[in-house]
Formats: C-alpha cells, sequence, structure tokens
C-alpha cells in the first residue's frame, strides 16, 4: 500500500496508508488530510491511486502544489517525491516502509496523531494571530529581550547594544550594531556586522542568511523567534 | 580637558596623517571623532584603522551608516552613491565591525558630540542656516554642541534674549553667560567645502573655555593621484585642490 508521510517545518507529524481510491488534501476538516495552514486552500489537492500509479492533482490552489519544488497542476508521483503545500511537505512511498505501532484505523485511512503535532499546530495557531495583529511578519521576544512582540515594518532593523538601535540585546562584547534585518523582496535577510560569532540562527553562527518562519535568532543573550507575516 | 576633534575625514589618508601629525603639536589629552571616516576618498581602511587607534569616542557619520547598509541608497546624492559603491568593495568584515561599534552621539567633559544634527542624529539633516539651527538649540541641553556633515566650520551662538547668529567658524572663548549656548561645526579633515582646501579640524580647551579651528596643509596632489588610479568620480579629485 502507499504511504505519505505529512511534515510540518520538516518534523513529521502524520503517516498516511490508505487503501482509498483517492485523497482530498485542505485546510478544511472534510479532507481526508486536513493541513492547517493559511497557505492552504480549503480545497487544495487530491492524490488519485489506481494500478500501483499515483497522481497528485491541484485543485486550482491560490498558492499552488508543488512536487520536488516545481510547481504542478497534475503530475504522476514517483517514490520518495516531496509534495510541498503551504508550510507541509508530504513525501510519497510506492509502499508503505514500517506501519508504526499506534496506529489507530479511520476509514481506510492509518492516522498518528501526537500531541506534539497539536501544539506544533496550536504555535503555529498562535504565530498566525500575532502575524495578523501586527500585519506583518514579526520579532517574538523569546529570552533576555524587553519586548514581546516587534514588528519588523521598516526597510532595515538594527539589532545591538547602542542606545539608537531598533531592537536591542544584551550581553558581554556586542556591537552597538551587532546585526541587521534587512528587508528584500524575497524575505528578511539576517546579517552579523559587528565582530563574527555573536549573531546566531538556531544555534549556528551567521555570516548573513534569509530568515525562514520559526528561525530561532540569538545575538549575544537576547533570543527573538521569527515569525513571517503576509 | 584639551580636546582635538576630528570630523568627515572621507577616507583621505594624506590629510588625516597631517592632522594627526598636528594634533602631537596641539597638547591634547584626547582625540574625538565626529564620524565619516569614509566616503568619496580611497583610503576607507587606512583611515578607519587610523582612527580607531587614535580617537576615543568615535561617532557614526551617515557614510559609516551607508557602508553598515542601513541607510538606503536613494537617500544619497549621485557622488556618495557612487563612491559608496567603490567604498564596499574595498573594506572588509573587519572594517564592517569596528563601525558597527560607532555611537550615534556622546556627551564627554561637558559638550554633546554629533555627526549631523542633535534632533535626529540617525537621519543626518543638515544644519546651514540659522533657521536650522534655531531648531536644533533645543534638542540638547549642554552648553556646546559640536557637529559635522555640512563641511563648512560654522559658529552659531544663542545668546541671552533668544538673539541667534551664525558666522563663519572663527576661533573664540566660550562665554561665561549661562544662557550663551553654542552649536559649532568643526569643519572637515578630508574635504573641506570653505573655499580653503586645507584640512580643517577643532581643538577645545574645556578649562580654558576655548575653541581653535586649525588648518593643516596636506599633500593635496599625492591623495588626487591615488583617487585616479582608483578611478573615482573626477567630481570629487577636482574639488580637494579648490576645497568647495
Amino acid at each position: 500500500m502507499p504511504e505519505i508521510i505529512v511534515k510540518f517545518d520538516d518534523r513529521v507529524i502524520e503517516r498516511i496508508v490508505t487503501e482509498k481510491k483517492r485523497i482530498t488534501i485542505g485546510r478544511t476538516n472534510d479532507n481526508d488530510v486536513v493541513l492547517e495552514n493559511r497557505g492552504v486552500s480549503r480545497k487544495h489537492a487530491m492524490i488519485e491511486f489506481n494500478n500501483n500509479a499515483a497522481v497528485i492533482i491541484d485543485n486550482e490552489s491560490l498558492n499552488g502544489t508543488f512536487v520536488n519544488n516545481r510547481k504542478i497542476t497534475e503530475e504522476v508521483l514517483r517514490d520518495e517525491d516531496v509534495i510541498t503545500i503551504g508550510k507541509y511537505s508530504l513525501v510519497y512511498h510506492t509502499e508503505s516502509k514500517a506501519p508504526a505501532e499506534g496506529m489507530a484505523s479511520m476509514d481506510g485511512t492509518m492516522v498518528l496523531n501526537t500531541r506534539q503535532q497539536k501544539s506544533l499546530i496550536e504555535n503555529d495557531r498562535l504565530e498566525r494571530q500575532i502575524v495578523a495583529k501586527f500585519g506583518g511578519s514579526v520579532l517574538i521576544g523569546e529570552e533576555n529581550v524587553d519586548f514581546s512582540e516587534f514588528k519588523l515594518d521598516r526597510d532595515v532593523t538594527t539589532i545591538g547594544k547602542a542606545k539608537f538601535v531598533h531592537v536591542k540585546a544584551k550581553g558581554m562584547f556586542l556591537a552597538g550594531i551587532q546585526a541587521k534585518i534587512v528587508k528584500e523582496t524575497d524575505g528578511y535577510c539576517l546579517t552579523n556586522l559587528g565582530k563574527e560569532g555573536r549573531t546566531k540562527v538556531n544555534g549556528e553562527a551567521i555570516d548573513s542568511c534569509i530568515l525562514k518562519n520559526g528561525d530561532l535568532i540569538e545575538v549575544g543573550r537576547s533570543i527573538f523567534k521569527f515569525v513571517e507575516g503576509e | 580637558m584639551r580636546l582635538a576633534l576630528i570630523s568627515d575625514i572621507h577616507a583621505n589618508l594624506e590629510a588625516l596623517e597631517a592632522v594627526l601629525r598636528d594634533i602631537e603639536t596641539a597638547d591634547v589629552e584626547k582625540i574625538h571623532c565626529l564620524g565619516d571616516v569614509i566616503g568619496y576618498g580611497c583610503d576607507p581602511v587606512a583611515c578607519l584603522r587610523l582612527v580607531q587607534d587614535h580617537c576615543e569616542i568615535k561617532l557614526m557619520g551617515n557614510h559609516e551608516y551607508a557602508a553598515l547598509g542601513l541607510l538606503p541608497p536613494s537617500q544619497m546624492n549621485n557622488l556618495a552613491r557612487e563612491s559608496m559603491e567603490w567604498t564596499v568593495q574595498a573594506i572588509t568584515d573587519q572594517e564592517i565591525a569596528i563601525m558597527a561599534e560607532f555611537e550615534m552621539d556622546a556627551t564627554t567633559a561637558g559638550v554633546y558630540l554629533v555627526h549631523a544634527s542633535p534632533c535626529q542624529p540617525d537621519s543626518w539633516p543638515y544644519i546651514l542656516s540659522e533657521t536650522e539651527a534655531r531648531q536644533a538649540f533645543p534638542c540638547f541641553s549642554q552648553k556646546i554642541t559640536f557637529f559635522g556633515h555640512t563641511h563648512l566650520p560654522m559658529v552659531f551662538s544663542l545668546t541671552s534674549g533668544d538673539f541667534l547668529r551664525g558666522r563663519v567658524g572663527h576661533d573664540l572663548d566660550v562665554d561665561d553667560d549661562v544662557q550663551t549656548r553654542y552649536l559649532i561645526n568643526i569643519g572637515s579633515v578630508g574635504q573641506p567645502r570653505d573655499v580653503d582646501p586645507r584640512a580643517c579640524y577643532v581643538v577645545f580647551d574645556g578649562e580654558e573655555g576655548s575653541v581653535t579651528y586649525r588648518r593643516v596643509e596636506y599633500d593635496i596632489k599625492a591623495t588626487q593621484a591615488k583617487m585616479v588610479r582608483a578611478q573615482l568620480p573626477q567630481q570629487l579629485i577636482e574639488r580637494l585642490e579648490v576645497g568647495r
């Protein structure tokens, strides 16, 4: 039986093994695979199975369906193909690899739900609410930060210990302007300006990088979470 | 406290070296730099290193701000933008890290220091007229502000009775009257624009209450020859010998 692994932010949240001839994918609850994310249309796409072949069909969704990063309208799936819909990725396997224990049978669709998945999606929902409230991308203060949310509405946002920067960071040996976040056409770019090694993203020191939703930015002892807006 | 105050070096190494030699004879305790170490000229790296080594307070100028990528190119004039494109190619992460430490303003020895204006230090307005100076006086509380940015040595004084006067930069003894306040432009080391091509800086003596402008000759031809080799805009090269 074919299998589909559903991932959110690269974390597996669901494994689907089905005998159905067709599964529907979308944001609303009447779909076989429900993807709760604003980048997903209500009836986003479907996968049809016949004679050991699987075909994914995009249902004229707003943000598109991608197979191996290529936008498609209809595409025959091969083993290990990665379907991207919104922030989700779905990995297609022609045969189920290892039926996990504890999977519940549900109308022919095997679903694995975890508490982590729920909290992941709940977090996402909260972050979406914040982004909607601020009307754009925001930094969420996590540690040693004097704000809870900071809207990234400037072309350039400076981070450091000088009194004139937009976002204050704490820590010894930080430069006045240790880092900057520049709004570019394809997203937000974080660049270290002060001495190297004092700006990190998800624990890794960076010179410059395009921020992804959920990235944890560390400048000195201060930690911010980047949440991408519309 | 006797201070040497320098500003607007603009990557002119010969002018900066000449000024630093002159400062050695001026019996000062500290040197402070009011920004724009780079831009226009062809020695940004050497000038930044010298300023880093010799100056205690180092303020951000709009050219440093631009080199750090914090000032949109649309907010610069064509010559500044063209030379900034050259400058960012010439500097490394080390120079970026030096500039990232520069402060936007400072208060020291009872005086306020800023590159462009005490009102909005990071939006770089020009204070050229008495009207602009009048708007700037309420933005600082000290008796004296020293600033740069316009490359024009100027002394604006506000005396009792709200009497404001702007004059071309001149030596002065600070008036003891508590109501008298000053906005003093210290001129430019590396690109003077007051029709005197000599490098310009100021010595401030806090005890004596004196402000002295010093003009220093330097090898303009040598600077120009290097700028020609660096293929910097002709207008930037020519203006050095006429000082405007």
